[in-house]
């Protein structure tokens, strides 16, 4: 075949399925399917089953500071590993921009902070972040067992850089994954995201 | 005054002048606001008064005025897809009442295909003083404010200071600061003027389309456009174009817009020879897809 009708028809498909579709709550969550901190693939598909929440993480954002220095993101990871929930945490940095993490770095931080999410998801390209449309760090998604989205938006309701608004503020990951665990519809599916900017590459 | 006209005949009148004239020149470089400039990372935090005095009974402009290392920047009171808004927490002397800020008219910046919206280079974030009428002339005034900022290129860092401001009360006409005259002119400049301009909203899809039929409708190049309440655009640029008579704002709409709200503010802008003007116009925000009561 020659390549322009090929380039023509990539064009095409590009034209006629949006860049980035949307994520909706009610609907599939994007699949994807990337790399971890251990050199593992780490697909959605393949937790069928479990709830997973996605983290979005850039280390040197000082709204992940303040959730990771108060310690409020290593505890609710690990309340969710206890409930059997699957916690990915991903980095979109592209290489050269703040808080890109190579496997060998996001190892060394994940044992840092004492993370206790199951992965760190090494997403440099951005092809994951684009497809949750992620915008922020941290930006959160809770997806249910049968593959459908039911919260996207903060960590939590007071968008700020302080640690004393913690404990003042509704964890909204948490609510959800205790209102799926207990069987009841999630109360509050969506929220601002609050943070820095994901630091795309394009 | 002790400086009177009485002693310039004499001799020694001379010399008692002269010490009279230097004296004068540091009353008057005393009297004026007395505030310090608060040097954090990347940002230059100050607060100014337009006049040198405050007036019993009357509000009187003051404000933050941000100095942003280049390619630095604040935000508006919406920040757009990620950040903050600066906010300022007063503890004004009993009686006295500071208002809310007053945005100015936000820039819009590409953070790698996120947008943010706020400030760059020099910004004064205007308020308005509320000075009670048994203020007694002769007295001080001290207002002090604790000011939080998110300041970001692509990377952010939170910053704050306590600041101060100390402004003498004196009757009717207050002077105006000669320092600060420029920046209080330009923050009126670049406050969004009122308009007459009526709005009509529908949404289309995933588009929240709005249009603005009136008087002096600026032409479509070069506008931007911004809501004022968060999650109601996307906050991409917003396709603006003419129409006949109207002005097209045609925005992609949040994904995180949950309900139609009463109204959505809207503020265009349009490059001026100096920096930007713009407009604001209050959209009654009609849900055309609620059931109707």
């Amino acid at each position: 075949m020659k390549p322009r009708p090929l380039i023509l028809s990539a064009a095409l498909a590009l034209l006629v399925s949006p860049a980035f579709a949307n994520p909706v709550i009610g609907q599939p969550a994007p699949d994807f399917s990337v790399t971890d901190a251990a050199g593992k693939t780490q697909a959605l598909s393949a937790y069928k089953g479990k709830t997973v929440v996605l983290e979005w993480n850039n280390p040197e954002c000082p709204f992940v500071r303040k959730h990771y220095g108060a310690t409020n993101m290593q505890k609710q990871q690990a309340e969710a590993a206890a409930q059997g929930v699957v916690w990915l945490t991903v980095n979109s940095g592209a290489e050269g921009k703040q808080g890109h993490l190579d496997a060998a770095a996001a190892t060394s931080y994940v044992a840092k902070v004492e993370g206790k999410e199951a992965a760190y998801l090494l997403d440099a390209d951005g092809k994951v972040g684009h497809s949750y449309d992620a915008k922020t760090t941290p930006h959160m998604y809770v997806i249910d067992k049968t593959g459908t989205l039911r919260y996207m938006g903060g960590i939590d309701s007071i968008a700020s850089t302080d640690k004393d608004d913690i404990p003042k503020a509704t964890q909204y990951v948490r609510q959800a994954l205790g209102e799926l665990a207990a069987g009841k519809p999630v109360s509050v599916t969506m929220s601002e995201p609050y943070g820095c900017s994901v630091k795309y590459g394009s | 005054m002790m400086c009177t006209a009485s002693f310039m005949t004499t001799h020694v009148g001379k010399i008692r002048r002269l010490a009279c004239a230097f004296v004068l020149i540091a009353a008057a470089q005393a009297v004026p606001a007395i505030a310090e400039a608060v040097q954090t990372e990347h940002v230059n935090a100050e607060l100014i008064s337009e006049h040198l005095s405050l007036v019993p009974g009357q509000s009187m402009q003051v404000g933050l005025l941000l100095r942003h290392e280049p390619h630095w920047h604040t935000y508006w009171m919406n920040p757009g897809d990620s950040g903050l808004p600066t906010a300022i927490e007063w503890n004004p002397p009993a009686g006295f009442k500071v208002q809310d800020i007053v945005w100015p008219l936000p820039k819009r910046f590409d953070v790698g295909g996120l947008y943010n919206f706020g400030y760059d280079g020099e910004v004064l974030l205007p308020m308005a003083v509320d000075v009670p009428a048994d203020a007694k002339p002769g007295s001080k005034v001290h207002l002090t404010a604790n000011a939080k900022w998110l300041v970001c290129r692509e990377e952010c860092i939170p910053g704050k200071a306590s600041l101060v401001l100390d402004l003498p009360v004196a009757p009717a006409p207050a002077k105006a600061d000669p320092n600060w005259t420029m920046q209080f002119a330009r923050a009126r400049l670049a406050q969004p003027q009122a308009t007459a301009w009526k709005a009509d909203v529908r949404m289309n899809g995933e588009r929240i389309v709005i249009a603005l039929r009136g008087p002096g409708l600026p032409p479509a190049d070069g506008l931007d456009a911004f809501a004022a309440e968060k999650k109601l655009f996307d906050n991409k640029p917003p396709t603006i174009r003419r129409e006949g008579d109207a002005l097209i704002v045609d925005s992609g709409k949040s994904e995180y817009f949950q309900s139609a709200p009463a109204k959505l503010d809207l503020v265009v802008t349009a490059p001026a020879p100096a920096g930007v003007r713009g407009w604001r116009v209050q959209v009654p925000f009609v849900d055309a897809s609620a059931p109707t009561p």
